[in-house]
């Protein structure tokens, strides 16, 4: 083990030491309404969390991506300074007899999930467990999704989650790294023996039976996602994923095609069939012919943009968390809108430009990738982050119905920050193994 | 009037934070495009090298077990050392297999070897292509094929 | 290869994002404005149910309309109903109208007249500030015309001539502004009750009430011909005594007198012909200016467009009036030689509001120039105890523009002179003697005036006019002009005249304590 200076990430790291104090601060002062820096232990932790793993990386000689967790930093930098800004007592858990408000159990949460992402960063030296084991992996998720179908507790009309006694947990989250998992499995085996091939229908290319069946296979998951979680959000999600990484793994734009052909088809008959995707899709068209009904979260959510303009309301000084004494979702499905009303669009756009860069990191690290497995494995990782921000930013924005995936770093909850810091902590592991082959190779 | 003062406060406040979160941007995209003009660069420098074998297990140690050979367009395998990638094994035939760079990807295609030629475990039956990541065996030389 | 594509899904991760940054935009900047202005929206339900609105006064510092928050909620009162149709109402439930609406971003607080405190109250999220405003009005008068219409129909306006500011403007009947701004609920039932009475009292005669001007419309005919050289003072026209008894043909069609009784025809001049408000004279003025000149002279006057009270957005409209038949909201040309003739002493296709016809008399008041008519005068900080008056603190001044030339001074003293004789003359105290001020406490003042009896269709009432200034004696500065319009009134000698005089001279005692 050789230790390996990490500049570039401890540079990218250091501002936080001022964002996420003055974020808090900013807060304090526009709530207590005096000149009072308030309490800043949450925040100094959560830079210290990310520093802490800043010196676990640069001691145990890891090679991977610099950028990654900055800029991973910032984006939950942020999330924890909205978390805080909202009222604390929205969420929160008793740890040890100290009952613990939200942003402080977020910390807890971030501290376990960096970790985890430490481990498999540093820990995961063969990837042969996911490859080999492709089949296995994915018999689990399948599991791990009837176990949601059936003991799955709804919330909000969405069956999400699981109840473990004392923890409760999003299979949602953790599905979608497995299923990433199989298909770069299947796609890395399978793709180049298959390039080209293709059978015609008159004029309609169709694709090889052995890329119809698993897209057939997940778009049946995707549609019992639907039908028995009620999960809009994950449906998309995962079959979003699945799509480009066929894309990426064929060049085909038709395959995509036909996929989003087939989702649409399936879109339309849920939306006859099922009355929960029906009241999803006429909210969206049509959020102000009953802005008090079903309407209610997603008119006051424009609202709170309207409001926000272009350098907010100030941090701590939105109303949206207030509307109705209490908007319902707001650390999870809205924290965009009501960061968006405090920082305005400039601090949105900010928000989203990092989600960006994080995606443009993600596929760089998929290109320098040293094996096709890996390769796809990382555009998959990166694209199910890029993904659901989109979803979520866009379901808030009212440009499609609304869905309730989780913006990940940002939103509140335990399940969303491991499942997301297991993503960083893989692509940091392909990212290691890819320098270290290209020092081998120079050598 | 302590109103209109805390309320400016507050605005250079939040100014501040705004200014602040894009500089931390401006940041990440300098690295960003330094990273990518380095990229570039280095891209430029492989593009000779369309791929390499590393070798994994090699029992006589030729080729050498943790080498990485710099692949041509046509490469032969075989235990003649006339052979593009010569290996010293007594399971490999003489002129084992051939490994071909065409157009956009590798293929195998096993010379009539005694012991057969290894994708993955699975023997081939004729040529076939590779992707980056697939493992070759030849004889008991395990290699595999990186980009 | 795997490269290229994940490249090419780069660009269209990107694009997808650039589309999402798009959407947001949208809403944050270039919808923002309307959002809030939403009703439902959280910010505008707060402010509007709790905020304080600025309180209008009238000219002498008198609470015509204020706010106060009761329990968390606000609630307007407004004191005078004569006043209803000119300051209009603030209701949560059918948003704003006349003053209220024009000045909502003053009286709401919205808006800074200074720009610079206006940015800064933005920028740092400051409460709104409610400002108040000043009428011209004075609610003396205002009262006075209210009650001199009683429970005719009709409209009254007053203007001091030299500036524009409106005095008095008042219209019949009126409404209770204060159920309708209250409550939202009740608020319905109280609009039921005002439109479902006869006569619907929403209307503002006095801005939105076009009617005939009669022969109220040859002081106009008058000044354009004058001003145009198409006759001087002493013009006659030949056969004019002839056919005040036998009928005036233009083009196959009879023009013909009223009753001049008890006067005898003869060969008048303007103003002999003015005095007797004869058809016959004006007709032939008419058709010697021409249709184009005609048209051109209406259009000088303010006829043919929509016009305002007041400038800019800072305004109250009022509706556009006609000489010939209105298309696309402009005058289209006289259709023939007989429309002409038949406008020229206010009837045809002419239809004039009062505001209009006021602003006629208050042209030829001051020397030629029709001033720019206003009734806000100025907006305040707002004053904490309204009953003690308006604020010094004055932020804005509204008016004072200084009025467009119509006519020649020349003409203007032609035509007042005229206007003297046809109220106080030989002939012109039989027809409109009711509008001398002197007849009604306005000892030695000279009043200029014509009445008009615009007739309507067969078995109606004809509506009553009267349009004047005073004091009109040459040398004298005319303090008040007016227009008088009582719908179905009869001859404007019996009912318009007396309450034209009244007011003027109400407004001259008034001035003079």
């Amino acid at each position: 083990m050789r230790l390996a200076w990490r500049t570039a990430e401890l540079r990218m790291l250091l501002p936080l030491l001022v964002l996420v104090p003055l974020g808090f601060v900013l807060t304090h002062v526009a709530e207590a309404g005096k000149l009072d820096p308030g309490p800043l232990g949450l925040a100094l932790g959560y830079v210290a969390i990310m520093l802490g793993a800043h010196v676990a990386l640069t001691l145990f000689g890891h090679r991977g991506d610099q950028l990654l967790l900055p800029l991973v930093g910032t984006i939950g930098g942020i999330g924890m300074i909205m978390l805080n800004r909202l009222p604390q007592d929205l969420a929160g858990t008793s740890v040890l007899g100290v009952d613990l408000g939200m942003a402080a159990t977020q910390l807890v949460w971030f501290g376990i999930s960096v970790v985890a992402m430490l481990v498999v960063a540093i820990g995961f030296r063969d990837d042969g467990v996911l490859r080999h084991y492709k089949y296995t992996w994915a018999a689990a998720g399948a599991g791990l999704l009837a176990a949601t179908f059936v003991f799955g507790k709804e919330v909000n009309g969405a069956r999400l989650w699981i109840d473990l006694g004392p923890v409760q947990f999003q299979p949602g989250e953790f599905i979608k790294i497995v299923l990433v998992v199989f298909i770069a499995g299947y796609l890395a085996e399978n793709r180049a023996l298959l390039t080209g091939a293709s059978n015609r229908i008159g004029p309609i290319s169709i694709p090889p039976l052995p890329y119809l069946l698993p897209m057939f296979a997940i778009f049946v998951i995707v549609m019992l996602i639907v039908v028995i979680s009620k999960d809009l959000g994950t449906a998309l999600l995962f079959f979003g994923i699945f799509l480009t990484m066929l894309f990426v793994a064929t060049g085909r734009r038709s395959y995509v095609l036909i996929g989003l052909l087939l989702f649409v088809a399936g879109a339309f008959v849920a939306y006859e069939l099922f009355g929960h995707v029906r009241l999803r899709v006429d909210v969206w068209l049509n959020p102000f012919e009953d802005p008090a009904g079903p309407a209610y979260q997603t008119v006051h959510a424009i609202y709170a943009f309207g409001r926000g303009g272009l350098f907010g309301e100030g941090l701590g000084q939105g109303l949206l968390p207030g509307v109705g004494g209490g908007f319902p979702a707001i650390q999870t499905d809205f924290i965009f809108a009501a960061a968006a009303e405090d920082l305005g669009l400039v601090g949105a756009f900010a928000l989203l430009f990092l989600a960006l860069l994080l995606v443009f990191r993600g596929l760089r690290i998929a290109m320098l990738a040293h094996d096709d497995f890996s390769g796809m494995l990382a555009v998959g990782l990166t694209t199910s982050l890029g993904l659901q921000t989109l979803i979520i930013v866009a379901g808030n924005a009212k440009l499609i119905p609304l869905t309730g995936v989780t913006f990940p770093f940002v939103s509140y909850g335990g399940s969303s920050l491991l499942a997301s810091f297991l993503v960083i902590g893989l692509l940091l592991s392909i990212s290691h193994r890819a320098a270290r082959a290209a020092d081998a190779a120079q050598s | 009037m302590t109103g209109d003062l805390l309320r400016i406060l507050l605005l250079v406040l939040q100014l501040g934070f705004l200014a602040i979160l894009y500089l931390i941007l401006f940041g990440f995209a300098r690295s960003l495009l330094r990273d990518l003009r380095s990229a570039e660069q280095t891209q430029r420098a492989s593009l000779t090298g369309i791929g390499r074998l590393a070798v994994l297990e090699s029992p006589e140690d030729q080729p050498p077990t943790g080498r990485t050979i710099a692949l041509g367009p046509i490469n032969s395998i075989g235990r003649n050392v006339n052979n593009t990638i010569f290996v010293e094994d007594d399971f490999a035939s003489t002129n084992h297999a051939m490994l071909t760079f065409r157009g956009r990807s590798w293929f195998i295609e096993d010379q009539g070897s005694t012991n057969g030629t290894y994708v993955n475990g699975h023997r081939i039956e004729r040529p076939v292509a590779l992707s980056f990541g697939d493992e070759l065996t030849i004889g008991r030389v395990r290699m595999r094929l990186e980009r | 290869m795997i490269v290229t594509n994940v490249r090419r899904l780069g660009v269209y991760l990107l694009l997808t994002f650039a589309a999402v940054s798009a959407g947001l935009s949208y809403w944050q900047v270039v919808d923002a404005q309307a959002l809030a202005s939403r009703p439902d929206n959280p910010q505008v339900v707060a402010a509007r149910r709790t905020a304080l609105r600025g309180t209008i006064f009238d000219a002498q510092g008198k609470v015509l309309a204020s706010t106060a928050v009761v329990g968390g909620l606000a609630r307007r009162t407004y004191t005078d109903p004569a006043f209803s149709h000119v300051i209009g109402y603030a209701s949560l439930r059918f948003g704003t109208t006349a003053v209220e609406r024009a000045w909502d971003d003053i009286l709401s607080g919205r808006a800074d007249p200074n720009p610079l405190r206006e940015l800064l109250n933005d920028v740092l999220a400051r409460q709104p500030q409610p400002k108040d405003v000043t009428l011209t009005i004075d609610q003396r008068l205002q009262d006075f015309a209210a009650e001199q219409l009683g429970d005719k129909v009709g409209a009254i306006v007053a203007l001091d001539p030299r500036t524009g500011a409106i005095l008095a403007m008042t219209s019949t009947p009126t409404f209770d502004a204060t159920p309708i701004s209250g409550d939202p609920n009740s608020a319905v039932g109280a609009m039921e009750a005002i439109t479902s009475v006869k006569n619907n009292p929403l209307v503002d005669r006095a801005r939105q009430g076009r009617y005939p001007p009669g022969s109220t419309m040859k002081v106009f005919t008058a000044a354009a011909a004058l001003d145009a050289g198409a006759i001087t003072p002493q013009t006659t026209f030949p056969d004019q005594p002839k056919q005040e008894t036998e009928g005036f043909v233009v083009d196959g069609f009879k023009i013909t007198e009223h009753d001049l009784s008890p006067v005898r025809p003869a060969l008048w001049p303007l103003s002999e012909a003015l005095q007797v408000s004869s058809n016959i004279f004006f007709a032939h003025v008419g058709l010697e200016l021409g249709a184009k000149a005609f048209l051109d002279y209406a259009r000088r006057f303010g006829f043919c467009e929509p016009s305002r009270i007041g400038s800019g957005s800072h305004s109250i409209p009022v509706d556009p009036s006609y000489v010939t038949t209105a298309a696309k909201g402009d005058c289209t040309d006289f259709s023939d030689r007989t429309e002409l003739a038949s406008a020229a002493f206010g009837q045809a296709q002419v239809a004039a509001t009062p505001v209009q016809m006021a602003l006629i008399a208050a042209a030829i008041a001051n020397d030629g120039v029709m001033p720019e008519p206003f009734a806000v005068r100025d907006a305040r900080s707002h004053a904490e105890k309204p009953a003690t008056g308006p604020s010094e603190a004055i932020l804005e001044r509204y008016g004072g523009s200084a009025g467009t030339r119509v006519v020649s001074s020349k003409t203007a003293s032609e035509v007042r002179a005229a206007m003297v004789d046809a109220v106080e003359g030989k002939f012109g105290k039989l027809y409109a003697g009711q509008g001398a001020v002197k007849l009604y406490g306005a000892g030695g003042v000279v009043t200029a005036g014509k009445t008009g009896t615009a007739q309507r269709a067969a078995g109606q009432a004809p509506h009553s006019w009267f349009i004047g200034f005073a004091p009109g004696g040459s040398g004298a500065t005319p303090q008040i002009a007016v227009a008088v319009l009582v719908e179905g009134g009869g001859s404007g000698a019996g009912l318009a005249a007396p309450i034209g005089g009244k007011v003027m001279a109400e407004w001259l005692k008034l001035e003079a304590e």
